[in-house]
Formats: C-alpha cells, structure tokens, sequence
C-alpha cells in the first residue's frame, strides 16, 4: 500500500527570501504526524502550501501527492488549479485553525455554516439527510445536536473548538491538519479535544498532522514526529524514540527547557538567541550560532540522514552517544 | 515572623452581570510571603487573574480585605504606595505596552507616575534594563514593534523593576512566548529573585511550570482555594480531586505512552455556582453531603497541605481518606 500523503522537495519562498527549504514528508493512511518547532520555523507555512492557501507574494515548487483510499487516481496537489483544488480541500484534506474560535461565521447557525459545506461538495438527497448528518456529526464530536440552533457566541471555547472538528469531519476527509487545536485552551479542554482527535482516529480512520509547538500534546496524540527550524525539518522519527534519544542538538534543547512533572525541578539553561532571519540566513548549519556543540564541520550543511532506525537527524555529529557537558553558544545579542 | 508582603483576607469580588452575580472571588485567604514565589493556578475564569487584580486595588472586592505588611491597605495613599511596592506583568506583551513610546520613555514612566527626581532616571532605567538582559545602549531608542515578543516582554518587566518594588504580581507571562524564548524570560526571574529578593506571585495555567518553580501554590476553582500547600506536594500528591484532575490533563513530553480520562464537562458558570462544594457536579468521588456541604480548607496529605474536599473530614468520610 502507498503513503496517502507524499511531499518531496517543498520550497517557499517570499519576496526571494526562503521560508520552505526542501521538505520531505510521508503520512500513511491513518497515520498521525506531528509537526514541532517554534513560530516562524515554518509550520503553518507547510500546512497552507499543502492546502495551496498561500497568500499572494508566496512562491512554491515540489511534488505532494495524496492518495485518499476512496479515489484511484493519485491526486497532483502541486499541478492542481484553484478550481481543482476546491474539490480537495474538506473533501480530502481540511484543515482546522489556529485560534478557531475566531474562524466561525458570528451570523450564521453552527448547522448553517456545516450544510454549507456539506452543499459546497456534495448533492445530498435531501434536505433531511443533511440534517440527519450534521446531528449525527455534532454527537462524533461530543456536542448534543441540538447546539447545532446556536451562534458561535453563545458556545464555549471548548465548544467551538468541537465544532470546528466537526465542520473539518463534514465530508469526510482522510486527512485532518490541526494547527495549534489546542493552544487557546485550558489543560483541562486541552485533554478533552486531544482525546477526541484520538478517538476519531481511531473511529474513522483518520490521519492526522498536528501542529503544535507543545511536545507534551504531540507526545500523547502522535506516532511520528517532525522536528522544524528555519524551514526545514531538522529531526523526524517515531515520537517515542525521538522523546528518548533525541539526536539533533536543537531538538535535545527544546526537550531539555520544558519541566516534566516528577523529574527534576532544575530550569535547564534556555536556548540563547532566537532563530535567524530568513533573508540573513548564516552558513552551514542553521542552527549553528545557537548550538552549544557547534564546530568548524558546522559551517557546511548538514543533510537530514538516516541515523538509526527510522529516525533521521540533520546534525554532522549525529548520532549521539552521549550529550556532552555543553558549552555556551557565543551568540550576537543574547537577548532573544 | 514577619508579616507578609501581602494578604488577602476572606476576600471577595463579585460582578453583576446579565444573568446574575458573577462571584469570580468568593472567599480567599491567602499568605504571600516576602521573597517567595507563589503560584495561583487553574482552568480559565477560576478567578486567579481578578484575585491579582484585586490585590492590587484594580478591582474593588466586594468583602474581605487586602493587607500589605500586616497593615490593611486603605485610601489613596495606602493604595498609592503599595502600588509601588508591589508591580503587575500581563501576558501579552504584544498589547500592554504603547507602541508610540521608545522603549526608554516606557521604563522610566513608573519613575514620572511616583515622582522620583528627574536626576535620578536614566541611572535607574538603565539599571532595570541591565536586570532583564537588555543592553540599554542598543534598546533605549527602540519602538515596541522593532522589539520581538521575548524582548517586549522584558521591556514589561524592566517597567516593573524600575521602583525596585519587593513584589511582582505575574498574569501569564510566558504563555505567549515560544518555548526558547520563554525559559529565558523565566531564568530573567529566577535570576532577579535569588539577586534581589523578589518575591513572585505567578498566575498560570500551566502546572508543569507552576511545579517547576514555585515555592507553594494554590489551586482555585470557580472563585475559591481548593487545594493549598508547597508546590511539590500540591502537584505530585494532589489531595483535592480536581487538582488530581488537573494534574493527570497535562500532556508529558515523555517516551511513554499514557491513557487519561479527561475531566468531564466544563467550568460552570461563575453566575450560577452549584450548592454543597462547587466542584461536586464534575467530581469523580462525589458522595453523600458533598451537593449540600460546602469544606472548608481542611488538612490533607503532608505537613500544612490543605484541600477543601470532605474526603478529608474524617467525621464525614471516615473510610474514603485519599
């Protein structure tokens, strides 16, 4: 069996400056993938890129090919015109926001809005069957049909959330991309929406890709992770294995500054800096200026390679035994 | 012993609003010591970010009172200085700081609003910018949008310090923040506690944090403390069941899997707050009086560990002791 989702080679650039840098990245069918890393390091950019939702002044080139289960042919996402990728978008791929709570139509019944996007895919019989759906969507994420009357104002955070899912659900796509479901959200709404994203996996088949700079939400809902720093993928491999040995120098940072309750309570020293610019981008590796271990080697560009199973790092010195004791990275205006 | 920097004792703050009385505080006692970072946490509208507010004077509480050094804080004056002595950060950084004033003019405002003499200024803002990390020779002249969202932060922080208060009050203020960016704005604090003695009142969401760097914490749901104590027992031996609940909805950035069965149902409505104990409707070990006894702070697990819950009145619960 194919990947359902294949992406070789994406690059984005604005204003000449790149923001996607050569990514590569494989989803299997029901397959859940996170993608890591903090703003700007291109995340969102790779998801919109996927969705072709760019804003104009964006260029992209590369391959993404989806291969849902239910179609034959595989679908060219990157030779698809605007009209063409209207078909794919909710029906194969859909895509649930950031900050959700502000995406929802403030005048229009949460019913109104799912129907008009079960109307914008589909000629259902009747208007019967669209109810019958919508009420049996709200139930799949843990709302009552009857909320389905209201306006997003008179719903909770928790709620809209719910409802978002359910809009992203409306046409049954194989593939949902989340980004940031959860940020907005209290622990205790986070754990409630990251158990229904788990369930409706589970429930319906679904891949995933979560977008989340939280590795603790990643930790819990994904198989695969994909770590990313200034546009490129700097470390993938399976969630467990990456948490444990982690083998690339930013990666080990970003798990070494966030407290785990129950291990040690000592704040670890934070990354200096911040992350480059895209349009000043420095040599070699781009992680380089920040990284404690950093060498003269580090001047040329390290290639994401295979350096254990099934996990791949972008680092010279990868694999790594053991983690030095680290120096401190000389950076240019530490404060970040 | 000395008295604490700050008390609120049985303090009160309700809102009318459309549908009733909004009782966002209701009925906290609560010790901040001088030196000492304590946290406030729990889910969103549990009151902890109105408790800050009326610590401060902010808002006006309805009952109880607010302390500072042992002396009730009362009239303008009382206000006036406690409002120098004790300083606010808010969480978005992005918003609280006026984007037509350089970054100096920003720092040194506190010294204006409390009419230190002008001599003094630039001394003492180039002083609390050194604190926070940031050079004054190449930020002094900056706008907040040249600034990115860590350096903001700092600007908040360095406006606060400037009057070289005893106290900072904290609303969230890494939430925003990506995760590198936040560790070094936490080492900021940390770093100006164990210099200069601040002491650091930090209302948070995020317990892993409040674990990680409070001295005691306290948990509140719907306007009240519900559980109290040091930061380590309160989050590893939680003894009221929301912060158990609490506690086990934190996703861990672990190698091992884990199953959790979220809290159920949401916050209810500060308007319309359920009888008995508040948290019964949503709690997993309710029993027989807990929808028409409201507990009290009662000692639970260790040494001054305490939680509203009957569980822990063994004249109640004598067999269902946690």
């Amino acid at each position: 069996m194919s990947a359902l989702l294949e992406i070789r080679d994406l690059h984005v650039t604005h204003a000449g400056r790149p923001i996607l840098d050569g990514v590569d990245l494989t989803l299997e069918r029901g397959e859940a993938l996170g993608l890591a890393g903090e703003s700007g390091c291109g995340k969102t950019t790779t998801a919109l890129a996927l969705m072709k939702l760019l804003p104009g002044g964006f260029k992209q080139t590369g391959t993404m090919t989806l291969r849902p289960p239910d179609v034959e042919e595989p679908i060219n996402v990157e030779r698809r015109t605007e009209a063409g990728m209207q078909v794919v978008r909710w029906r194969h791929v859909s895509l649930v926001f950031q900050g959700a709570m502000n995406s929802l139509d403030p005048v229009k019944r949460v019913d109104t809005q799912i129907a008009q996007a079960i109307y914008l895919h589909e000629r259902p019989k009747s208007a019967k069957d669209v109810g019958a759906r919508i009420g049996e969507l709200l139930t799949t994420v843990g709302l009552t049909p009857a909320l389905g009357r209201r306006y997003a104002h008179q719903l909770s955070g928790g709620q809209r959330q719910r409802v978002m899912i359910a809009l992203a659900l409306a046409c049954r796509p194989s593939l949902v991309i989340a980004d940031e479901p959860t940020t907005a959200l209290d622990v205790v709404m986070q754990a409630q929406i990251l158990a229904l994203l788990e369930h409706l996996r589970e429930q319906l088949g679904l891949a995933l890709i979560l977008i989340s700079h939280d590795l603790g939400v990643l930790s819990e809902t994904c198989d695969r992770i994909a770590v990313m720093y200034a546009g490129r993928i700097v470390e993938t491999g399976p969630v467990r294995e990456v948490f444990a040995a982690p083998q690339h120098p930013y990666t080990k940072r970003l798990l070494d500054s966030l407290p785990v309750i129950g291990g040690s309570r000592e704040m670890a020293a934070p990354i200096p800096g911040g992350p480059p610019d895209p349009g000043d981008l420095p040599q070699g590796c781009r992680f380089r200026p920040r990284c404690p271990y950093a060498a003269e080697k580090c001047l040329e560009d390290p290639a994401l390679r295979e350096v254990r199973p099934a996990q791949a790092a972008a680092c010279h010195f990868a694999p790594w035994a053991e983690w030095p004791a680290a120096h401190e990275a000389a950076v240019e205006g530490a404060a970040g | 012993m000395s008295a604490a920097l700050m008390e609120a004792r049985d303090l009160s703050v309700h809102f009318s609003a459309h549908r009733g009385v909004a009782r966002a505080v209701d009925g906290v006692s609560l010790e901040w010591r001088r030196g000492e970072i304590l946290g406030v946490v729990g889910e969103s509208g549990c009151g902890k970010s109105t408790l800050a507010r009326a610590l401060l004077g902010l808002v006006s509480p309805t009952a109880g009172a607010v302390a500072s050094d042992g002396a009730s804080v009362d009239g303008k004056a009382a206000l006036r200085e406690l409002r120098r002595n004790v300083q606010m950060i808010f969480q978005d950084p992005y918003q609280t700081l006026n984007p037509r004033q350089r970054v100096g003019t920003i720092v040194a405002e506190p010294l204006r609003v409390q009419g230190v003499a002008r001599g003094d200024h630039d001394a003492r803002v180039r002083r609390a910018m050194e604190d926070v990390g940031l050079e004054p020779g190449r930020f002094l002249d900056r706008y907040p949008h040249e600034l990115s969202g860590g350096q903001r932060q700092r600007v908040a922080i360095a406006a606060a310090l400037v009057l070289e208060p005893d106290g900072l009050i904290c609303d969230e203020p890494v939430s925003m923040l990506d995760v590198s960016v936040r560790a070094q704005i936490l080492q900021v604090l940390i770093e100006l506690r164990r210099r200069r003695d601040l002491a650091l009142l930090f209302i948070t969401h995020d317990l892993s944090l409040a674990w990680s760097l409070c001295d005691r914490l306290a948990v509140m749901y719907l306007g009240r403390i519900v559980e109290h104590g040091s930061a380590v027992d309160v989050i590893e031996r939680p003894q009221h069941p929301y912060t158990q609940a609490l506690v086990a909805a934190v996703p861990v950035p672990s190698a091992e899997a884990r199953i959790r069965e979220p809290l159920s149902g949401e916050l209810p409505d500060a308007t319309n707050v359920p009888s008995g104990c508040r948290f019964h409707p949503r709690c997993p070990r309710r029993f027989e009086p807990c929808d028409s006894v409201d507990p009290p702070l009662l000692p639970a697990g260790s040494d001054g560990q305490l939680a509203a819950c009957l569980l822990h009145d063994p004249q109640v619960a004598p067999d269902a002791v946690a």
